[in-house]
């Protein structure tokens, strides 16, 4: 009797555990649904708020292809914003962070400072993963993958891109004396290379006397990327084409520094440009108290019409206001711009780098990315948005491609951040008078040759 | 005889146990003293140390132990030279103009008035260092804002008729950053020195105008011998501090233009947080140490620091 008991309870027991694990079994897609976070390390940028906003975005459209494949895991998108100023800071920071283990998943970066994550092992490479999405990536413009590229291969995905110029005060140069056949010729004479950088000066000075306006040029006062442009007009490129290391050629930089010096002498750039604030400059620029103002086509969408009510329809815009390319340094040299675009990188050390992928890819839909263009204009990534009507009405981006035939990168090179900071010094040397411009040539080299490795100089 | 064994023995117990209460009073009161110390003045100083002699970089990453940060600071740095020398001007002007002088003039003066308004003297000037820094910064930038809005451009313009808007951080940026730390480094001074003063004895002054004194006779005769340790201890605990801040100068100029500003103690900054060179930093910071105690010392050796140390003989009430 008991043995009987025993064996009829042991089929009751384990016909109930059976039944339990099958009903377990199936419920398992509805229970067991796997939460998969992935951090995004993103600077507080109003000038783009959508960098990350897309990828949060994004992640309903990959839950939902994860969802139609069967898989039980969806990601969920934690933003770490930082605080820092400028991405070069940001950068500096975000090295830190990964320095002490405790990096996100992905992070947002300004092109030229990946191969300085890349070095250090934090990037994860990304050659493999663009090729088997095409879907995602396969449309993304050629030119812009090279700002993503270390020696090695790629590692990072082009988020954006835009155009440097410098913004000119119609109504000013037409109060110091320019007629309007004048003014409006200067974006052609500046592209072919008939306009130089020694005559924005002297309109500038034009403008400075014969105006009440106080101001000639201003520029960003803090390290970045658009006076580089001057340096790349004097023909400074800062790589060597053969080795990727970085390039200093004396008499090259010696010119550049005598632009913004001359600048200075001639009371066209104001000495303590890099004491000011940044909106204090952009004030200068938009309330008419300045001739020129050296940055980049985001400014419109992001301060220019919201902050200053520059009108936002394109005829009554050009009417009183316009831009030009980098002047050529001599007449018949060439033109210049620069675009630097931002990427999406992903942290070599994810526990999902196939989702991240999956992921950025999803961010980087042409509607999400002309979402993001159209609202602080900056360039598109993909030929798609140009058929996008939201795109073709957001006449700065269309305006500021012509640029693009002539626009330069900064180097790819891990220590470029850190060389820019020497410049920028050089640049407030020069501007506050402690420095002659061949002397903060020599200060650059000295500089760069004391405090970073492998710089050639010429 | 067993009496007197049992004597020594309490006694010696005794001993042990006053030598017990003795270790434990110490580890109890000087302990957590001793704790701090070594976990905020002797660590650091040598981890700083240790981290001089790596390549500590921007991502916080030791690849190899090396002596390049010193032959950095020897051979190659040409930007040290002008910045010691301005740290010297900085320090030694800031000491002498404000600290010292300025703050000996307020605690005389406002000792010699009546008691009411050299309260309110000594308040008004103890006004900047109760400020948060950050706040008496953006003051300062107000101030001297290069436009016409700056107070100083205000009062130049309209009071004096000045054509054109002074931009004194460009044209003189050290004077700024002398006064404006000199502002906060006068009222210490001021406190010590009037406390100095207020411990004179007041028969000494009676006397003195008897024997027919007048004001500065007494100031030359009586205040300043009385206040040879303070002005002593002003003197080197100033010195000490003006040589590790910068905090007022990164807020007010960024140690420019260009590194016209840029004290050592800024300079260090600069090097390890603004471009991520962290071991060049720690090297850097470890002469300001050295540089710090050799002053102490100095200081302790040339003003004779000991005695104004050591226990009163007797004592005076």
């Amino acid at each position: 009797m008991m043995f009987h008991w025993k064996i009829g309870t042991a089929a009751l027991l384990s016909a109930a555990l059976a039944g339990g694990t099958a009903a377990f079994v199936m419920a398992t897609p509805l229970f067991a649904q796997e939460a998969v976070k992935l951090e995004l390390w993103s600077r507080q940028d109003p000038s783009g708020p959508l960098r990350a906003g897309n990828v949060v975005k994004a992640a309903e459209r990959l839950n939902k292809e994860l969802e139609a494949e069967g898989s039980p895991k969806r990601v969920e998108v934690v933003v770490r914003e930082s605080p820092a100023k400028g991405f070069d800071d940001d950068a500096l920071q975000l090295l830190k962070v990964f320095g002490i283990g405790e990096g996100p998943d992905m992070f947002i970066a300004a092109h030229e400072w990946i191969c300085a994550f890349q070095e250090d092992g934090f990037a994860l490479k990304l050659d493999d993963y663009i090729a088997k999405y095409p879907q995602h990536f396969g449309t993304i413009f050629p030119s812009l993958w090279k700002a993503a590229k270390c020696p090695d291969g790629t590692y990072a995905i082009p988020q954006d891109a835009e155009a440097r110029m410098f913004f000119y005060n119609k109504k000013l140069l037409r109060e110091a004396g320019y007629d309007d056949a004048f003014i409006d010729s200067m974006p052609e004479r500046t592209l072919s290379g008939d306009l130089t950088m020694d005559e924005l000066l002297e309109i500038a000075k034009q403008v400075v006397d014969k105006t009440n306006a106080q101001y000639g040029v201003l520029h960003r006062p803090n390290k970045g990327p658009d006076y580089i442009m001057v340096f790349n007009a004097y023909g400074n490129d800062f790589a060597d084409p053969e080795t990727g290391n970085l390039l200093l050629e004396r008499d090259k930089l010696a010119a550049a520094f005598g632009w913004f010096e001359r600048g200075v002498k001639a009371g066209v750039i104001p000495a303590n440009n890099t004491a000011m604030e940044f909106d204090a400059l952009r004030k200068e620029f938009y309330t008419g108290n300045a001739a020129f103002w050296m940055y980049g086509i985001w400014d419109l969408g992001s301060v220019a019409f919201p902050t200053y009510g520059l009108p936002q329809e394109e005829k009554t815009f050009f009417e009183d206001w316009g831009w030009i390319a980098g002047p050529a340094a001599e007449k018949g040299g060439s033109p210049v711009s620069l675009t630097h675009p931002i990427v999406y990188v992903i942290a070599a050390d994810t526990k999902e780098p196939e989702l991240a992928v999956r992921l950025l890819g999803h961010a980087s839909a042409a509607d999400l990315n002309t979402d993001h263009a159209v609202t602080t204009t900056h360039l598109g990534i993909k030929p798609e948005q140009l058929e996008d009507p939201r795109y073709a009405e957001a006449w700065p981006l269309a305006r500021a491609t012509d640029l693009l035939k002539i626009t330069k990168f900064l180097p790819n090179n891990a220590q470029f951040g850190e060389l820019n900071g020497i410049i920028y010094a050089g640049i407030q040397g020069v501007e506050s008078g402690r420095l002659s411009a061949q002397e903060a040539a020599d200060f650059v080299i000295d500089e760069a040759s004391a405090s970073l490795k492998d710089v050639i100089v010429k | 005889m067993a009496t007197i064994a049992d004597e020594l023995a309490i006694e010696r117990r005794g001993h042990r146990a006053s030598a017990a209460r003795r270790r434990t009073n110490f580890v109890i009161f000087l302990g957590p003293a001793i704790v701090l110390t070594i976990l905020f003045f002797v660590l650091p100083v040598i981890i700083d140390i240790a981290v001089s002699f790596t390549d500590l970089g921007r991502s916080l990453r030791i690849t190899e132990f090396t002596t390049e940060q010193y032959q950095k600071v020897f051979r190659t740095d040409r930007r040290l030279t002008q910045v010691i020398g301005l740290t010297f001007i900085y320090v030694f002007g800031t000491l002498a103009i404000f600290n010292v002088t300025f703050g000996l003039i307020l605690a005389i003066t406002t000792t010699a008035i009546q008691n009411v308004s050299g309260s309110f003297f000594r308040g008004v000037w103890l006004l900047p260092r109760m400020s948060p820094s950050v706040l008496y910064i953006l003051l300062w930038l107000w101030a001297v804002s290069p436009t016409e809005a700056g107070l100083v451009n205000q009062v130049l313009m309209q009071a004096f008729g000045l054509r054109a808007p002074l931009d004194l951080l460009t044209t003189a940026p050290v004077a700024l950053i002398i006064i404006s730390n000199g502002f906060i480094g006068a009222s210490m001074g001021m406190i010590i020195f009037t406390a100095a003063i207020r411990g004179i004895p007041e028969h000494l002054f009676h006397a003195a105008a008897v024997d027919g004194a007048g004001t500065f006779a007494k100031i030359r005769f009586i205040t300043l011998p009385a206040l040879r340790w303070p002005i002593s201890f002003v003197t080197i605990y100033q010195t000490l501090s003006l040589l590790v801040s910068f905090e007022y100068i990164l807020l007010l100029t960024k140690g420019g233009p260009f590194y016209d500003t840029t004290v050592y103690a800024l300079y260090v900054y600069r090097r390890a947080f603004e471009s991520g060179q962290y071991g060049y930093g720690a090297a850097l910071a470890l002469f300001l140490i050295v540089i710090g105690i050799v002053v102490a010392l100095i200081g302790w050796r040339f003003f004779d620091m000991e005695r104004l140390l050591q226990r009163p003989r007797i004592e005076v009430h």
